[in-house]
């Protein structure tokens, strides 16, 4: 908030926020060739947007679960990106935009592709109907428990993410795997900062009594099926 | 030093490890892990199930894929 009102906008556009749809083109003088142009589009996207790629596979694997949608879901969703990097604000957050993108996206095609129930009411949900209890661990210690899941081979980890509801996944892997504060989470999963914050905790929650329960069973000679067993070549590479 | 108490640090444990907490507030959840075992200990169990995560999760897209981008979005600009 400044003092000032404006009462006019100022006419004077940046040059960089020329449309980019090829017809506005800088006048053609014949001596020129050293004016630094608007940048490239395409050039600047590479440069920018293109080091995301494996971090936004590595996202799309864990909402898709597979290899082929997770390679289809990156590809559309950089062809948006790119259609759409005009509107991007330069100076934001290129890293959060990429990510409401691919989340669009993964919830508008892929979602609906794989016939998932409709997952709103799950934040409706008591935490008793979502079970894993605090603490209902056999382990000795807390210690104990979390080396016991420090332990657990990568697959085992990745079943147990794939196996909670997939919006406290999304939430999950955005805070904890990406490390997007909660508010940038907000905005890429459209909802309330406490919607977020709920899913956080109830995700981890589930997660941990998975990873525990599959960890105990382990140490036990594995009594207790708690994982499903992993198929080889499919989700988990 | 005035300790803000185990239902506190429980209650925030989940936005410290995340880094949401304000200095005051953050301030006041380290001091007190610093003395309480139980909490600590749950915080560790936090800290590990975010690094098991980042662990497992850990991928490389497919040169195929990255080439396939790159070779679409230079047809898309082309076509203009």
């Amino acid at each position: 908030m400044t003092g000032t009102t404006v009462l006019e906008r100022p006419v004077l556009e940046r040059p960089g926020a020329l449309p980019v749809d090829g017809l506005v083109l800088p006048l053609m003088t014949t001596d020129t060739p050293d004016v630094p142009d608007a940048p490239n589009a395409r050039d600047l996207f590479e440069e920018q947007a293109m080091p995301f790629i494996d971090q936004l596979y590595a996202a799309a694997m864990r909402m898709t679960r597979n290899p082929s949608d997770a390679q289809d879901l990156v590809q559309e969703t950089f062809l948006k990106a790119f259609a759409a990097f005009g509107q991007f604000q330069q100076g934001t957050n290129l890293k959060a935009w990429l990510y409401r993108i691919l989340t669009n996206t993964f919830i508008n095609t892929y979602r609906k592709k794989q016939r998932e129930p409709y997952q709103g009411a799950i934040d409706e949900l008591e935490d008793w109907q979502l079970g894993g209890a605090e603490s209902t661990t056999a382990m000795s210690s807390r210690s104990a428990e979390a080396e016991a899941i420090d332990h657990l081979p990568d697959s085992a980890v990745k079943d147990a993410l794939q196996s909670i509801p997939e919006d406290f996944r999304l939430a999950v892997y955005f805070a904890d795997v990406e490390g997007f504060s909660y508010q940038e989470i907000a905005e890429i999963m459209k909802t309330p900062i406490g919607t977020v914050m709920s899913r956080l905790h109830r995700g981890r929650r589930l997660l941990r009594e998975l990873l525990a329960g599959y960890a105990n069973g382990r140490g036990h000679g594995a009594a207790e099926p708690a994982s499903r067993p992993l198929k080889s070549g499919s989700t988990s590479t | 030093m005035t300790d803000c108490g185990c239902e506190k640090a429980k209650a925030e444990l989940e936005e410290y490890l995340h880094n949401e907490l304000r200095g005051d507030d953050a301030t006041d959840i380290r001091e007190h892990l610093q003395h309480c075992e139980d909490c600590s200990s749950e915080h560790l169990i936090g800290v590990t199930l975010t690094e098991v995560m980042q662990r497992a999760c850990k991928e490389s897209a497919p040169e195929d894929l990255k080439n396939l981008v790159l070779a679409k979005i230079r047809t898309v600009q082309s076509a203009h």
